[in-house]
This record gives structure tokens, C-alpha cells and sequence, in this order.
């Protein structure tokens, strides 16, 4: 029992701080393809902002996808918005929640990679060079219109023969790149301002509704992993007994052909089954589990069992009966006597 | 024993974060692979596209395939494929859910590569380098004057600065821009799309067939588990027999040695005693051998494992080998009961 809890705490505090440490893994994996990506303005009028917008919101759609994508919890909510209704009613409100939650953990690796471009400022001086007011400057009066436009479309390239050591393609890089930073900033001020807000104001509202529903993301997040868990179980039981029963009806087969060889000096008593491991005495409960187990021992059963926990998710309510569960495993066998139900569930 | 089993949960209920953790090593060995390796256009015409395409899909493949040899699970899954059908039923649905994760898992090095080359640039510049659209870039005005192979010659060597003599025509750095950011634009939409076919499929799936689902994942993970279960017993047996084997020579040549050396009764019954009353250690041994002590026995044993495999049912008391034969003979009644492996 008190293995178990000290499990259960781990399950409880591993889910969040597993896709805590995912979405800072990610945000981590943002900086550092950033970082080593290496930035090529085309420094051609059309390609310019095509390639800078590009560069500005394709990599962070690409980042929010593989955040859904390796979070466990989006496939959980998937499955518990679709799932039939069976004898466990459907709340709307858990599914938002765990939807809010998902997201919020998803957003964090594009969020960095669009506030480091922008503080950097390649991809606003490629996006935008075009766009300048070329009034604003003055170095540029004197020439013609189609010169300007490929002036300031070379401007993000410092090497280019035409805009070389040229003041005024310094000038030009220098405020739009100020713009970006102002941008930037800006944003990284009202999402921490935003976070701060959503973060502070929340008890205000509906807060026991707010703790229901986070109470329940849980409960369903760790009753699918305890479920897969039990079933690995199972399948290992089922495997073990599978190997053990194919041994021994090999031997009993040899034994009717009568092909064994006179074994009374090997063995004064073949035993026919192995014996039974001795019950361990730190955990009372593994007989009952073992029990528990053994009822579902064949492929119809194992597919019944999967069957009914997907359309008919048992009830939140440990007080009832075991028998009303699960319309397809009529056939199993009694599991515990009636009055040790309680017992035996929370164990599990 | 019991310590193991936690383990062995805890790794099984964080799969999910263990296999997350198997594709981020693979997709940065990729990424490794290609920053390491030496990047060398030919810059001659005919030879810089198959060049540039051997680059681009050959190591993909490579790295597909290494992908799938290295997971132990592909032996599993043609094993379940090939064997006869026995007393088993075959489930396509599991072969397929067996595939489909082995897949997944393989195409993560391929598709890191196909990225990272299509966004460092090199080999589509070097592919694309004669395509260049020179009136646009260039000067337009003199590229009709060259014959299209001396075109060809020249913009063939524009991945290679030290030998590039077409300044005159289209200045270097203009078509080494132009190409790279195509190439850029094409593989941040390559991983767009990667990642987007990936998310549906994921999100997706269990609003579809999450019933099915669940028995093909339970029973792939139980083949997997039945197939290591009946390794670590073949094993057990083998360790079994050959020390009963073993005993069996040693006390043989002792009790050789003993009727050599010592007559009389005392060597008889010493004889007689060593045979038959064997210590606590070798009863244990021989209880592993669950009655199957012979070379023939054994191999009759494993033929039948594969040709007829047992059916998914442990209420059932049939006879192994042969169809139907009624005279079975006694047998003790069983009850099913759980031994662990406490002993491997």
C-alpha cells in the first residue's frame, strides 16, 4: 500500500512536470534552430516580404503542431470528447479544460521563435525593406522610383555590390530594425501582462467549478494511464500462463502416448502444476489482484473487456456493485466476495 | 522481483515518453550526420543533379531501413506473419497496427534529413543552378548570345566560388540568394506538412476506430511479451537440463570410479543411495524440466510452438499434437494459478 501511494504521488506529480519539461525541451529546441538556421534574404523586390512573413509565421505553425503533437494529453481529450456515453455522463467543461490546457503548454514554442525574430530583426528588414517611405530619407531624394524600390530591396543584403557601405541602406536597416525590436518588446509585455492577468484574476471566477474540472482532467488522465498500465499486466499474466499451460500439456501429452522415458528416479512426484508462490507478505492485496486477473483468461474475453471499457466507461461511483459493470462480461466469474467491494477498488 | 515489475511498469506506462525520447535521439543523430558530412558539388552540368537528387534520397533510405533493422520488432511482426495458422487465429488488424508503429518510428531519421538539407541549401543550389532564370537575375540582355551548353557550363559552376567565371553575366551571390531562399521556402513547407499529416493522424484516429485500437494495441504488446516470456523459459529449461545433465555424468563416473576402486557392499549401497536420493538442490532443478528430458522431447516441443501456435484460451484442456484423440489418459485436475519467475 504504501508502495503504491508513493507511486501514485509520482504518477501525480510525473504528468505535469513530464509536459512542463516537453514544452520547456521544445522551447529550448526553438532557440537553438533558430539559432543555427541560417537567414537568407532573396533581395528581390517580390520574394522579400514573401520570404520574411514566410520565415515569421510558418516555423512557429510547424512548432504548435509538434507541441499537440508530443503532449499525451491532446489524445486524451480526443478520446474522452468522442468516446460513447455508456454509464458515465460526459462533462463539456473538463474537455475545455484540458483543450485550454493543452494549448496554452503547445503555444510556448511558437511564441519564442516569433518574439526572437522580431527582436533579432532579420525577418522585419527582409519582410518590409520595400515598404518604406523612401521620403523619410533623404540620401534616396535622388533617385528614381524603380532605383528606390531596388535600392531598398537590396538593403537587407550588407554585402551587395550596390548597397554597400551605403549610409543610407544603413539607415534603412537601422529603423526598421528598431521597429521590430518596439515590436517585440511590446508583445513579450502584454503576454507576460496577459499571463499575469489570467493568472491573478482567476480565483475571482468560479473557482470551484474551476477545481472540479481540473480534478477530473486529472482523474482521466490517470485513469487511461493506469488502464494501459493494468492491461500490460494483464497481457504479461495472460502470456506467463499461456507458456506455462503449452509446457505442461506438451508433458501431458507425452505422458498419454506413454514417450516419457521412466522418470521415477528423476522425480518421486512429477508435480503436475508449479507451486504456488508464497503470498507477499507486503502486499496483502496481490492475492485478490492475482484473482482479479485470472477471471479473464481468453482472447473473446480480453476483446469483450476492451470492447465495453471504450463504449460503456464504468461509473465514477465505488459503491456499486461489480455485476451492474459491463454488459459484455456477463460471463465473468465472481471476482471478490461482496463485502470487500470497497476495499478491493480502491486498491486499484 | 517485485522491484523489477515496478520498473518494468513504470516504463511501460511512460512509454509514450520513453518512444518521444528514442525519435528526438534519432531526429538529432540526423541532424548530426548531415552537419558532419562533407557537402561536395561536382559543378559540371550533367553530373550536379544526380549528384544533388543521390543526396537528397539515398541517405533517407539508408537511414529508413537502418531505422527498421535496429527495431527488434520487426522479427516479431514477420514471425506473426509467417507462421501457420495453428490453433491461433491471425488478426490482420494487429500485423497492421504492428507496421504502422515500426513505420512511424523509422521515418523520423529520413524525414529530419530530407529537412535539414532541403534548409541548409547546398544541395538544391546545386541542383538547380543551370534553371536559373538569368533574364531576371542577370544580365538578360547578353545571356541570348552564348549557345544554351556554354549557358549550361557556366551556371553549372555557380555552387563552386573558387572556379565561377560568370560575373559578367549573373552576378554569384544574386543566384546563390535566389536559390537558397526557394529551397528554404520548400523545406519550412515540407516540415509544415510533415508535421500536419502527423498531428490528423494522431488526433484523428480515436475519433475513428478507438475500439479497434485498443484490442490491436493490447494484443501486439501481448505477442511481444508471450514471445520473450517463452525465451526466458526455453532458457530456464536449457539451464535445467543441463545441469541435470551434468550431475547426471558426474555421478555416472563416480559411481564408475567407486565400483572400480571400492567392492563390497559398501560401494553398493553407496552406489545404490547416490542414485537414487538426490539432494533438495537437484529436485528443484529437475522440477524445472517440467517432464520434457530428452533432445527429441525438446525439439517436438519448439516445432510445435511455431507450426501450432496454442489457442488464446487457458480454460481449455486439449490435447497438443494430435486431433482429437480421445484416450488422453488421467489427468490430475488443475487449477490455473500464477507462478512468477522468481527464479530466472
Amino acid at each position: 500500500m504504501e508502495r503504491f501511494r508513493a507511486l501514485f504521488q509520482h504518477f501525480q506529480s510525473s504528468s505535469e512536470s513530464v509536459t512542463n519539461g516537453l514544452c520547456l525541451l521544445l522551447a529550448a529546441l526553438t532557440i537553438k534552430i533558430y539559432s543555427s538556421f541560417d537567414f537568407n534574404c532573396p533581395c528581390l523586390a517580390r520574394y522579400n516580404t514573401l520570404y520574411g512573413l514566410g520565415l515569421l509565421l510558418t516555423p512557429p505553425l510547424a512548432l504548435f503542431l509538434c507541441g499537440l503533437l508530443v503532449n499525451r494529453q491532446s489524445v486524451v481529450m480526443v478520446e474522452e470528447w468522442h468516446r460513447p456515453v455508456g454509464q458515465r455522463r460526459k462533462d463539456a467543461g473538463i474537455v475545455r479544460y484540458m483543450c485550454s490546457s493543452v494549448l496554452q503548454r503547445a503555444l510556448a514554442a511558437p511564441l519564442v521563435w516569433i518574439l526572437l525574430a522580431l527582436l533579432d530583426g532579420k525577418c522585419f528588414v527582409c519582410a518590409f525593406s520595400n515598404s518604406v517611405d523612401p521620403e523619410k530619407f533623404l540620401d534616396l531624394a535622388n533617385m528614381t522610383p524603380s532605383q528606390v524600390q531596388l535600392f531598398l530591396a537590396k538593403v537587407p543584403c550588407k554585402e551587395d555590390e550596390l548597397v554597400r557601405d551605403s549610409p543610407a541602406r544603413k539607415a534603412v536597416s537601422r529603423y526598421l530594425r528598431c521597429l521590430s525590436q518596439a515590436l517585440g518588446w511590446s508583445l513579450t509585455l502584454l503576454l507576460i501582462l496577459a499571463a499575469f492577468l489570467a493568472r491573478c484574476l482567476r480565483p475571482c471566477f468560479d473557482q470551484t467549478v474551476f477545481l472540479q474540472r481540473r480534478y477530473w482532467s486529472n482523474y482521466v488522465d490517470l485513469e487511461q494511464k493506469l488502464f494501459d498500465e493494468t492491461c500490460c499486466e494483464h497481457a504479461r499474466d495472460f502470456a506467463h500462463r499461456c507458456v506455462l499451460h503449452f509446457f505442461a500439456s506438451m508433458r501431458g501429452e507425452l505422458r498419454a502416448w506413454g514417450l516419457r522415458r521412466d522418470a521415477s528416479h528423476l522425480s518421486p512426484e512429477p508435480a503436475v502444476v508449479p507451486p504456488e508462490p508464497p503470498e507477499d507478505p507486503e502486499d496483502p492485496d496481490s492475492g485478490r489482484r492475482k484473482a482479479h486477473l485470472r477471471a479473464i483468461c481468453s482472447r473473446e474475453q480480453v476483446d469483450g473487456l476492451l470492447s465495453s471499457w471504450y463504449c460503456s466507461k464504468p461509473p465514477l461511483d465505488l459503491t456499486a456493485s461489480p455485476g451492474l459493470w459491463g454488459s459484455g462480461l456477463s460471463r465473468r466469474a465472481p471476482l471478490v466476495a461482496p463485502g470487500t467491494t470497497l476495499s478491493q477498488h480502491t486498491d486499484v | 522481483m517485485d522491484k523489477f515489475r515496478m520498473i518494468f511498469q513504470f516504463l511501460q506506462s511512460n512509454q509514450e515518453s520513453f518512444m518521444n525520447g528514442i525519435c528526438g535521439i534519432m531526429a538529432l543523430a540526423s541532424a548530426q550526420m548531415y552537419s558532419a558530412f562533407d557537402f561536395n558539388c561536382p559543378c559540371l552540368p550533367g553530373y550536379n543533379a544526380a549528384y544533388s537528387v543521390g543526396i537528397l534520397l539515398a541517405p533517407p533510405l539508408v537511414l529508413f531501413l537502418l531505422g527498421l533493422v535496429l527495431n527488434n520488432n520487426v522479427s516479431m511482426l514477420a514471425e506473426e506473419w509467417k507462421r501457420p495458422l495453428g490453433r491461433r487465429a491471425k488478426d490482420p488488424a494487429v500485423l497492421r497496427y504492428m507496421f504502422c508503429s515500426m513505420a512511424q518510428r523509422a521515418l523520423i531519421a529520413p524525414v529530419v534529413w530530407v529537412a535539414v538539407t532541403l534548409l541548409d541549401g547546398k544541395c538544391f543550389l546545386c541542383a538547380f543552378c543551370t534553371a536559373v532564370p538569368v533574364a531576371a537575375l542577370g544580365n538578360g540582355s547578353l545571356a541570348p548570345a552564348l549557345p544554351a551548353p556554354e549557358l549550361a557550363r557556366l551556371l553549372a559552376r555557380v555552387p563552386c566560388p573558387e572556379i565561377y567565371d560568370g560575373d559578367w553575366l549573373l552576378a554569384r551571390e544574386v543566384a546563390v540568394r535566389y536559390l537558397r531562399c526557394i529551397s528554404q521556402a520548400l523545406g519550412w513547407s515540407f516540415v509544415l506538412l510533415t508535421t500536419l499529416l502527423a498531428f490528423v493522424v494522431r488526433s484523428v484516429r480515436p475519433c475513428f476506430t478507438q475500439a479497434a485500437f485498443l484490442k490491436s494495441k493490447y494484443w501486439s504488446h501481448y505477442i511481444d511479451i508471450e514471445r520473450k516470456l517463452f525465451d526466458e523459459t526455453c532458457t530456464e529449461h536449457a539451464k535445467a537440463f543441463a545441469k541435470v545433465c551434468i550431475q547426471q555424468f558426474f555421478e555416472a563416473v563416480s559411481h564408475d570410479l567407486e565400483l572400480g576402486h571400492a567392492h563390497g557392499a559398501l560401494a553398493t549401497a553407496t552406489a545404490a543411495s547416490a542414485a537414487h536420493s538426490p539432494t533438495d538442490g537437484a529436485a528443484e532443478e529437475r522440477d524445472k524440466l517440467r517432464g520434457i528430458t530428452d533432445q527429441g522431447t525438446m525439439n517436438r516441443l519448439l516445432m510445435s510452438w511455431h507450426k501450432c501456435r496454442p489457442p488464446l484460451h487457458l480454460g481449455q484442456e486439449q490435447p497438443l499434437l494430435s486431433n482429437g484423440w480421445a484416450g488422453a489418459g488421467p489427468r490430475a485436475p488443475r487449477r490455473e494459478v500464477a507462478t512468477y519467475l522468481s527464479r530466472v
